[in-house]
């Protein structure tokens, strides 16, 4: 009898304690120390991320020589799951690293506003708005990363087409594709198996399509579903498809880097790319020499609209809740934001970085480009969407492109889950 | 023999002259004292507390944390109650519902991913040209690990691969086989079988190893053809061999088939080929839904446990008819 209340007090106090509250806890205490500052992130492993680091780590070291900065690299497609643990636990790194858009925007509640730290910068860099929610900045921007149309020279020559005057509406962009593919090769290089193929179409083409307005409202969170040139992304999206303009089997393409891979050995014309990371100007020129790589415009499909870059900040560096000194921590920010540091990064990785001021003149036609293009440029369509409505519309995309749904479905879906989110 | 002189007690029964050596039973017992009759209570307690405490403190009650965790809300909500919402939206939800339904086609195909090693290992036993090689071979896959096997296969099946480029020279016109979302969950469980059928198939053979070879020679005197010894004699002799198998496969299909999913499509074509623990996956580090994960964690627990059970079931049913 009495084994047995003991055990009954063991259950009921089990279950008081799990029910007060959450697993998460309230408590977010320190998990870092004012000696040292633990960075996380996916790229300080990268050997072409190696000087990028270690300048960054110098200028550091000029402001805070007493401070150890530890990096700690994470693998990429384990991230996010890793840091959602430290911060349900309140424990983690006292800088880390996040892509712009919803990645950081989801996760502000961990961060502390870095404004007040960071007004120095706001002129030198570019891309903040990816990691402002409610008017706060949370990171400091270390690259942009957008979605410029790459093609390739080459295969323009060996269509009979002239290089150097792409199409500039989606008729004659048509019509190339038409003569490319005469030639033998797919007109657009596309891995839609992630669904991510369709996010790089909207922000791509988007400026081309839309109006200014409509532009701007959907930034703006003022997105009209039913507007038809809404619509018309996704039937051309359906229609390049249906009419074999993207390599075969699309949707069992990855984008990294199966459908990059096809660009590069020229087996397809184009391929909506990225400025940074991977699948940018830098990495293709291993194949495709810098003169034979271009960078075009989004072909006009509505009368009227002027097309534009596609642009975020890419990656940036945000300070935790928990870290003991933010201003420290913030110091490191800025130190991994410098131009000294940036310019090492875009030089070795090929990364687009924030900082303006960067001269990218080595590059070629195409960075130069991409770069000309970040004054005129505007954020990027798909990175305003939530990460449910993001993955919603990949699967749908993969719908279009094997003809099981229509565009109508397409954009009620995508309206719901976007109301909702 | 020190050890058995130190524990006469043990061979107490065994052997009739022991007994003369030992004292009778009630002297034995009554110079111990009364502390010591509780301490032999209290023994098996104390032996088991590590283990039990360890489940308790390790299993159930982080167990406990997640179910109450998975009645509190995301994001905004984060740590406040909001009943069964998570549980709603869960079902709600056409995705989820697609992954619970990829459990059902696992389930319906386990006969055939047991039949596969089982005909092979008849094979084997009955020693058909080459069956040493096969056993080797067979085995081989087991070894790699599911990230290899989805590297290996997406090459294979990719829609410009080898296996697409065999079947148009044979005149068959190519099949999308990851990028079509009716074949796609097929592909994948194919290769999830053919990736882990050696493990199984060793056990057969162990099964094997027991069979009354007369009872085969008597059927092949008797004039049985193949197909007839299969299903009278070898299928009745192997009753607890195939349940076992048929519980093993059916841990690793449930449990083990996340890493070939990650690799091979990512949960794609449209979604086709989503499992509960992808989806727990994806909701926890990319949607950053760590509540309503641990909703589908408490569903596809339940789901394990529905499992487990019949499982054990199944095995003591086993046991009793030896």
């Amino acid at each position: 009898m009495r084994r047995r209340s003991l055990w009954s007090a063991v259950l009921v106090a089990g279950l008081t304690v799990a029910g007060c509250g959450s697993a998460t806890g309230s408590d977010q205490s320190s998990g870092g120390s004012t000696d040292k500052l633990v960075v996380w992130d996916w790229k300080s492993g990268e050997p072409s991320a190696a000087s990028y680091i270690e300048k960054a780590k110098a200028g550091f070291a000029k402001k805070h020589p007493h401070v150890t900065v530890e990096f700690v690299a994470q693998p990429f497609d384990q991230y996010y799951t890793l840091l959602g643990a430290a911060i349900q636990s309140g424990k983690g790194p006292d800088v880390m690293l996040f892509n712009g858009g919803g990645q950081i925007r989801d996760r502000v509640d961990a961060l502390v506003p870095l404004d007040e730290y960071l007004t120095e910068d706001k002129q030198r860099l570019a891309g903040w708005e990816a990691f402002t929610k409610d008017g706060k900045t949370y990171a400091g921007p270390v690259t942009l990363q957008g979605h410029p149309i790459y093609y390739n020279k080459a295969l323009y020559e060996k269509a009979g087409l002239d290089p150097a005057t792409p199409a500039t509406t989606w008729d004659e962009f048509l019509a190339d594709c038409g003569a490319i593919a005469k030639a033998g090769a797919d007109c657009i290089a596309l891995g839609n198996k992630e669904g991510a193929g369709i996010q790089f179409w909207l922000s791509a083409l988007g400026s081309g399509i839309l109006t200014a307005q409509e532009y701007d409202d959907w930034i703006a969170g003022k997105r009209d579903w039913t507007s038809p040139h809404v619509k018309q992304v996704f039937e051309l999206w359906k229609q390049a498809g249906d009419q074999g303009l993207n390599n075969d089997g699309a949707n069992s393409t990855a984008m990294f880097n199966d459908s990059f891979a096809l660009f590069q050995s020229s087996k397809a014309a184009h391929v909506i790319g990225l400025m940074s990371d991977v699948g940018h100007w830098k990495d293709f020129n291993e194949f495709v020499t810098p003169d034979k790589l271009g960078v075009m415009g989004a072909p006009v499909v509505t009368a009227g609209t002027t097309p534009s870059l596609a642009y975020d900040g890419g990656i940036g560096y945000g300070v935790a809740k928990w870290t003991k000194e933010p201003k420290v921590a913030a110091d490191l920010v800025r130190s991994l934001t410098s131009t000294e540091a940036l310019t090492a990064f875009y030089a070795d990785a090929g990364a687009i970085a924030a900082d303006t001021t960067i001269d990218v003149s080595q590059g070629g036609p195409a960075a130069a480009a991409i770069v000309a293009g970040i004054k005129t440029g505007k954020p990027a369509l798909h990175v305003a969407l939530s990460s449910k409505t993001l993955d919603l519309m990949g699967r749908l995309s993969q719908q279009l492109l094997s003809g099981s749904t229509t565009v109508d479905e397409v954009v009620k879906q995508l309206a719901a889950s976007d109301k909702a989110a | 023999m020190p050890l058995r002189n130190a524990h006469p007690s043990v061979r107490a029964g065994g052997a009739g002259r022991t007994d003369e050596a030992l004292p009778p039973p009630a002297e034995r017992r009554s110079p111990r004292p009364v502390r010591g009759s509780r301490t032999e209570r209290l023994a098996p307690y104390v032996l088991i507390a590590p283990t039990a405490l360890i489940i308790l403190a390790l299993r159930l009650y982080p167990l406990l944390l997640g179910v109450n965790f998975s009645f509190t809300g995301d994001g905004e909500r984060n740590g406040t109650a909001v009943g069964v919402d998570n549980y709603r939206e869960l079902f709600g939800d056409p995705l989820f519902r697609t992954a619970l339904g990829n459990v059902g086609l696992l389930v319906l195909l386990l006969p055939v991913a047991v039949a596969i090693p089982g005909l092979l290992a008849t094979f084997i036993y009955l020693r058909v040209p080459g069956h040493r090689l096969y056993r080797s071979v067979y085995f081989f896959p087991a070894v790699l690990s599911p990230v290899i096997v989805g590297a290996i296969f997406n090459l294979l099946l990719a829609f410009d691969g080898p296996l697409n480029a065999a079947l148009s020279r044979a005149g068959v016109s190519p099949v999308d086989w990851l990028g079509d979302p009716d074949v796609a969950m097929f592909a994948v469980v194919g290769v999830h079988v053919w990736a882990t059928f050696g493990m199984a198939l060793v056990v057969f053979l162990a099964g094997f190893a027991t069979l009354d070879s007369a009872l085969l020679d008597a059927a092949r005197v008797d004039g049985a053809s193949l197909l007839r010894v299969i299903w009278h004699v070898i299928i009745p002799r192997l009753t607890r061999t195939i349940q076992f198998v048929f519980v093993t496969t059916m841990i690793g299909m449930l449990t083990s088939m996340f890493g070939l999913l990650y690799v091979m499509t990512s949960g794609g074509p449209e979604g086709s080929t989503y499992l509960p623990e992808y989806y727990i996956w994806i909701q926890q580090g990319q949607m950053n839904r760590p509540a309503l994960a641990s909703a589908a964690s408490t569903v596809l627990f339940v789901i394990m446990l529905v499992v487990g059970l019949l499982q054990i079931t199944l095995l003591q049913r086993a046991g009793r008819d030896d």
